[in-house]
């Protein structure tokens, strides 16, 4: 609903700015070569995600997922220390490996589980509510290893490197989910501190 | 550097294919029934595609989106990035397909090697569309406080965007 809003003042703004200075005459054919460079543009998308996906299910029939989520526990035990329900802890080791290996269709039903298995938890004990923060916080700055969108998008814009953004974009998120999970910890923290003194 | 990065995703891509030869998995028909799905996204993200490439070429012909990055060009050349990444980092956290079809308006106009396109494409593979994925994931839960969560993931965002900024213009 917000994005129909933004989407709505994007237009209306353009439009209105456009007529104001000027350039009314080049508004509608600006709309339809956007529409047709959309055509284009999923195309060049369709012949990624073919590729890319059908790479990803063959991970997902090697069980990569399940055993990668293995080797995340320890860390889940750090940035989450009030998450104890063992079905909540198995979700979010599913989602967030789905994510790092960049299968967006596995994360989302994977995460909406591990979310309402922590809603569920929280009855008995509230402070479940900060593992949920630290999930949420985890999977907004984008935990992926392999950026195939961003790789398909350049090698169709003919890079002479389109691999060059690999280990620069793997360093950024990496500082991006890093300064996200420690602002959570210390968030958790002080309110710990303060639903302590009640 | 280059030929790491060179390297890295075929040979991925290899250990992956040997380690299914190695359970006799029938990789042609997983790899077409994943590439199926695959293909039914784009469709599916078409018409909204659509919708967002037309703002933003309606937005770029009338001049509101040159204005938008002169706006936030103090900001943005403080960070150390190029004005004209403004968009991108703006839609980024709010729609995936608004930042699709920006990134592809950037590539075009200054070429996936400039450092605008470097920038750009560091951006958008770095972050995620934040305010989707908790609207998203908020979707089945009764109390629907983010609380810190919404705050801490901009954050690490904007630290995110200030990194590929220093990595691109810094060598």
């Amino acid at each position: 609903m917000l994005l129909s809003w933004i989407w709505l003042g994007m237009m209306a703004a353009s439009l209105l700015y456009g007529c104001l200075t000027g350039r009314a005459g080049a508004l509608l054919p600006a709309a339809l070569d956007g529409a047709s460079s959309a055509v284009s543009l999923s195309l060049r998308l369709m012949a990624g995600y073919l590729f890319f996906c059908g790479l990803m299910e063959i991970m997902k029939e090697l069980r990569l997922p399940e055993k990668m989520a293995r080797l995340l526990r320890p860390f889940l035990r750090f940035v989450m220390p009030t998450l104890k329900g063992e079905e909540a802890r198995q979700a979010v080791t599913l989602n967030l490996t789905a994510n790092l290996l960049g299968l967006g269709n596995a994360a989302t039903p994977t995460g909406i589980e591990a979310v309402r298995q922590m809603d569920g938890e929280q009855e008995h004990d509230p402070r479940v509510r900060h593992a949920l923060y630290m999930l949420l916080i985890l999977n907004a700055t984008g935990l992926q290893l392999f950026p195939t969108t961003v790789l398909t998008l350049r090698v169709a814009a003919g890079s002479a490197d389109p691999n060059a953004i690999l280990l620069p974009t793997l360093a950024c998120t990496a500082f991006s989910t890093l300064v996200g999970a420690g602002l959570g910890l210390l968030c958790y923290r002080l309110s710990g501190r303060r639903e302590g003194r009640k | 550097m280059k030929t790491i990065s060179d390297l890295l995703l075929p040979l991925l891509i290899l250990l992956l294919l040997l380690a299914a030869g190695w359970k006799r998995l029938d990789v042609l028909e997983g790899f077409a029934r994943g590439a199926r799905q695959g293909m039914e996204v784009a469709v599916r993200v078409l018409p909204n595609l659509a919708g967002m490439l037309c703002a933003i070429a309606l937005m770029r012909e009338s001049g509101l989106l040159g204005l938008l990055c002169h706006i936030c060009a103090p900001v943005l050349t403080r960070l150390g990035l190029p004005a004209e990444v403004a968009p991108l980092v703006l839609v980024r956290p709010l729609s995936g397909s608004a930042s699709l079809g920006m990134l592809e308006t950037l590539l075009e106009r200054f070429g996936p090697d400039s450092a605008v396109g470097m920038t750009a494409c560091i951006v958008m593979g770095s972050s995620e569309t934040i305010f989707y994925t908790l609207c998203v994931y908020f979707s089945g839960v009764k109390d629907k406080r983010a609380g810190y969560a919404a705050l801490c993931s901009l954050t690490g965002m904007l630290a995110g965007v200030w990194l590929a900024g220093r990595l691109v213009t810094g060598g």
